[in-house]
């Protein structure tokens, strides 16, 4: 398998497409935590992102 | 590879844990935010004799050393600036409000406004109450809901996302990566003008795209009533004995040559001096005071000279009216 190939199957896996990671990955689906941590990030990530609808940006006052 | 319900659920409760950390982590970073930090100034100037509210004009242009030497007030009892950038009328209210029910007795509310901020009733969605409006959520809500609308989802936004700060003030954790996006985007680029209230730029977006689109509104206005919370600021403050001054704030040339000389205007103008003449409030056209564009910092806002020079020309021209009745 090429790398390439490799990390689109790892992101696959982490984004909830498949079920299976790749060989060599190391988290599987019962490790809870790492998961929580994961949807917890990105979550995070969404939230830090979103929320201005405004045209004008009126941030530094 | 199949996953047990105990370890969904254990992961969920992951996130929630997470998220429950996260709301702790947005209401300690803004515990400081600027409402409260406003707030927070009234209890150690109850003896202020003077309260100015409005928005950001107001905030930068009264500076209070220089109002206060205009005025001749003795120490202490000079005036306490409460204006609030990037506020309606209705956040303007709630601070007065929060002024009086913290034993605040000023002998004078001066109340600062631009344009349309009068009569242009106000409008919101819940995407709308970031950064300063978020005080909305969290300063009387009910109260303040009676003076704006909102669609009966936004309503049970509204209702669910008050208890979070999360959500009010998600604009602390946004603004962040706005301020990191922004330092991006200039790489390379000519520098962007900027001052103490952001991009200069983004204040041309607050003003009217044309001198005809500014009359036909001046037409509309002038048909119009006070909005219930200027109505109210005007009422609470008579109430609370305090005589109420309304300033036309000073703007920049161009601002004033393409729209407030126009004959539109000046009947706008008469009308808002009718209506607030019916309420006992006194009415300073101040619009003319800066007649040099190099004292504005931005369209809309006056360097920190031009401030220090209106607040005390502000000062002044009270003093003499008081002297005179």
């Amino acid at each position: 398998m090429t790398n390439l190939n490799w990390m689109k199957q790892a992101l696959e896996y982490l984004a909830g497409e498949q079920d299976e990671a790749p060989a060599g990955f190391g988290v599987t689906l019962a490790n809870w935590w790492f998961w929580a941590l994961w949807w917890g990030a990105m979550l995070f990530l969404i939230y830090a992102f979103s929320g201005q609808s405004s045209k004008f940006i009126y941030i530094d006052f | 590879m199949k996953v047990s319900r105990v370890q969904l659920l254990l992961a969920l409760m992951g996130v929630l844990g997470l998220l429950t950390g996260l709301n702790k982590a947005v209401a300690v970073a803004t515990r400081n935010s600027i409402p409260r930090r406003l707030m927070a100034r009234v209890p150690a100037a109850t003896d202020a004799s003077v309260l100015a509210l409005g928005n950001s004009l107001v905030a930068v242009g009264i500076v209070e050393p220089a109002f206060d030497q205009g005025i001749g007030s003795r120490q202490n009892r000079g005036i306490l600036n409460l204006a609030l950038g990037a506020s309606s009328p209705i956040e303007q209210l709630l601070l007065l409000r929060y002024a009086l029910h913290s034993g605040l007795h000023p002998a004078t509310v001066i109340y600062g406004f631009y344009d349309f901020q009068l009569t242009h009733p106000v409008e919101l969605a819940t995407g709308d109450m970031i950064g300063n409006h978020a005080m909305l959520y969290y300063v009387e809500p009910e109260y303040a809901r009676g003076f704006y609308h909102l669609s009966w989802h936004d309503r049970i936004e509204f209702e669910i996302m008050r208890h979070f700060p999360l959500f009010t003030d998600q604009q602390a954790v946004w603004a962040r990566v706005e301020q990191f996006r922004r330092r991006i985007s200039q790489q390379g680029m000519p520098e962007e003008k900027t001052n103490a209230l952001g991009r200069a730029n983004d204040f041309e977006l607050l003003e009217f795209p044309s001198t005809p689109a500014f009359i036909r509104e001046c037409g509309h206005a002038s048909r119009r009533d006070l909005i219930p919370p200027v109505s109210e600021i005007v009422r609470q403050a008579s109430e609370a004995g305090s005589k109420v001054v309304f300033i036309e704030m000073p703007m920049p040339p161009a601002h004033v040559a393409s729209f407030y000389d126009t004959p539109a205007w000046q009947r706008y103008r008469g009308h808002l001096k009718t209506l607030l003449g019916n309420k006992q409030v006194t009415y300073i056209d101040a619009s003319h005071w800066m007649p040099d564009e190099s004292m504005f910092l931005d369209p809309l806002h006056m360097t920190y000279e031009a401030s220090l020079r209106f607040s005390q020309r502000l000062g002044e021209s009270l003093r003499e009216d008081s002297q005179r009745r």
